[in-house]
């Protein structure tokens, strides 16, 4: 690996299937030790882009580089120190949790039994390591993902929406052991549906929709980009709210809901002065709540399938 | 998801110093375990250990022999020739199906427990796992027969006798000459077997499925038969993969020919050779999409 190589590099992939473009032009760098989120609605492509990372499918064109190693010249050898899983970890159910795992270390032309034991337990499966894995739960077979991963004692682990399916106490673990593996230095990349995991997690993102990407930068970009915070409000008096609003306060939106009641959009700072004065026009205040974080509309705003997609992806920051 | 990864250096020396390819041994010995664990190739292996002492036993006290048959006629009072009426039957669809049922499922069940990606994710390549599971496969299809072979033959001399055997001509084989004849007989199995093996894989890669994968090469066998049957079809015998399981009758002849056992591995090989080629291709080339 040459000084300053990326961890993955993926340069103008494009990917169709019959017809359907499912990952188009899309270029990307993450750097060694950053953990990197690939965020996009169903279908975007991540698990395209991800899948061509492993070399299970070949771009139509396009080149994808892992530690400066590509499927075309070093075929399996671009998984040097590479380990994840896509989409659900699938395993053999007619053997237990550990023979998987054995037969894994096999294929990973490793040789250091005690790993087995050592993952098992830091994904907390010991005690039922020798039970069919047949019989696993959802979330069991999830944490044998990270166990299969984590055997290989990788520098790049890549994550295919790892929390997805998981209850809440899962997708904390998963996220708390994602955080842990990277402060110890070790690069993630990992995919989501969801700004809030990217948002705890990643240093870096791309934003995918429709196969290309919308968005490329640092979440502390994202945040810059965030539009103001949307709130629901329930009143006593809705249409008496409104006008409060539109007369006191022009730098804020008050217009109703789709759901019922109104919602309110404008700067923190905004908001609050105008639910003062609510109070102070005895409008009775019932409910006030955010209807969703920042960048969360962000996210959709980017995301958005009705709207078409942007003709460049939004750069900011760092990343191209 | 308790303690923290190990990162002492010993173990990342020790990983970075392997860190590599696996070879075709480490693969060959994992696909070799996950054979042993599933219940269906070691209920097929005491299948064929079983079957062949219940037919050779029925059979033997049968009152009439079944005299339509190759060998038939004296098979209730001659080891020899209940060992190659066996061979006669097995050879015409129980030996595709034993092999099928593991080779025919040997690539088609990565897809249907969505493993392709698990496995190919780590750092083996598809040549190395293809030839593998080709390995396995042709292993098993081989033991297979040889228990099948070995069955039939000890219990055809223990429950029926050792007499000496009239041959296919008319000839008389001492009791010695004719066990080495039976299991030569049983021995030219081995190319038909292979081929008919890699069918089983070419439809196992192809088809991804493993109902497919394991009715395939038995339809057929059954079709080629059904054409081997017909009448004015010369040209077209030596080609059909049937036919090779018949070239032992040659062995049974006074004087002995040996020219359809040559014909029929020439046309195994060929066979074998098409079909692992295709599989190869297919599966090197396809996209794993699933799982
Ligand atoms: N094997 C396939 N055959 C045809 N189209 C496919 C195939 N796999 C994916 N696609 C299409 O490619 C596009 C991208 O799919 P992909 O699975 O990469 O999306 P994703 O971002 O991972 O979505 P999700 O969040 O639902 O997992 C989708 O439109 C999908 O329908
Ligand atoms: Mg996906």
């Amino acid at each position: 690996m040459s000084a300053g190589a990326a961890a993955v590099e993926v340069v103008g992939v494009t990917k169709t299937y019959a017809g359907l473009v499912a990952v188009d032009d899309v270029s990307m760098r993450v750097a060694p030790g950053e953990v990197y989120g690939i965020l996009g609605p169903n279908g975007a492509g991540k698990t395209t882009l991800l899948r061509m990372l492993f070399g299970l499918i070949r771009p139509d064109s396009g080149e994808i580089r892992v530690f400066d190693r590509t499927w075309a010249d070093d075929d399996v050898r671009t998984l040097d120190g590479v380990a994840g899983f896509i989409e659900s970890p699938k395993f053999y159910p007619y053997l237990t949790g550990r023979q998987n795992l054995e037969g894994l270390r096999l294929l990973d032309g490793t040789g250091l039994p005690d790993r087995v034991e050592e993952v098992l337990d830091i994904v907390d499966l010991t005690g039922r390591e020798d039970h069919k894995v047949g019989g696993y739960s959802y979330g069991m077979r999830q944490r044998l993902g990270v166990a299969a991963s984590l055997l290989r004692s990788p520098r790049l682990l890549v994550l295919d929406e790892p929390a997805n399916g998981l209850d809440p106490g899962g997708i904390r673990d998963m996220r708390a052991l994602v955080k842990r593996l990277a402060a110890g230095g070790l690069t993630v990349l990992l995919s989501s549906h969801h700004m809030d995991e990217v948002e705890e997690i990643c240093d870096n993102v791309t934003i995918m929709r429709r196969g290309s990407v919308a968005f490329h930068g640092t979440i502390a970009d994202l945040r810059t980009m965030a539009p103001d915070p949307g709130h629901l409000l329930r009143t006593g008096d809705d249409a008496k709210a409104v006008v409060v609003g539109r007369l006191r306060h022009p730098d804020i939106v008050v217009e109703p809901s789709p759901d019922g009641g109104l919602v309110a959009t404008g700067s923190e700072r905004g908001l609050a002065a105008y639910v003062a004065d609510l109070v102070h026009a005895e409008i009775p205040l019932l409910a006030f709540t955010p209807t969703r974080t920042p960048l969360e509309a962000l996210f959709f705003m980017l995301t958005d399938a009705e709207a078409d997609p942007p003709s460049r992806p939004v750069v900011a920051g760092a990343c191209r | 998801m308790s303690a923290t990864v190990d990162d002492r250096p010993e173990v990342h020396a020790a990983l970075a110093a392997t860190r590599g390819q696996a070879g075709l041994a480490a693969a060959l010995r994992w696909e070799t375990r996950k054979l042993r664990a599933q219940l269906r190739s070691r209920a097929l292996l005491l299948g064929a250990l079983l079957a062949p002492i219940a037919v050779v036993v029925v059979v033997s006290a049968q009152s009439r022999p079944p005299k339509d048959t190759l060998f038939g006629r004296f098979a209730t009072e001659n080891g020899f020739a209940m060992a190659l009426l066996v061979l006669g039957f097995a050879s015409q669809w129980l030996l595709p199906l034993v092999t099928a049922v593991v080779a025919g499922d040997i690539f088609a069940s990565e897809d249907q427990h969505g493993t392709w990606k698990t496995v190919l994710t780590r750092s083996v390549s598809r040549s190395r796992l293809f030839w593998a599971k080709v390995l396995v496969a042709l292993g098993f299809g081989l033991v297979a027969l040889v228990v099948l072979a070995a069955a039939t033959i000890a219990t055809s001399a223990l429950v029926v006798g050792r007499q000496p055997l009239t041959g296919l001509s008319g000839q008389v084989v001492e009791p010695h000459s004719a066990l080495l004849l039976v299991a030569a007989a049983w021995a030219t199995m081995v190319p038909p077997l292979v081929a008919f093996t890699c069918v089983a894989l070419l439809f196992s890669v192809w088809s991804r499925n493993a109902a497919v994968g394991i009715a395939g090469p038995v339809v057929l066998g059954m079709v080629m038969q059904l054409v081997g049957g017909l009448g004015g079809i010369e040209a077209v015998r030596p080609l059909l993969l049937t036919t090779p399981f018949e070239a032992w009758h040659g062995l049974l002849a006074s004087p002995r020919f040996t020219g359809p056992l040559l014909e029929g591995c020439t046309t195994s090989l060929v066979w074998s050779v098409v079909s692992l080629a295709t599989a190869f291709l297919v599966l090197r080339h396809r996209d794993i999409t699933g799982g």
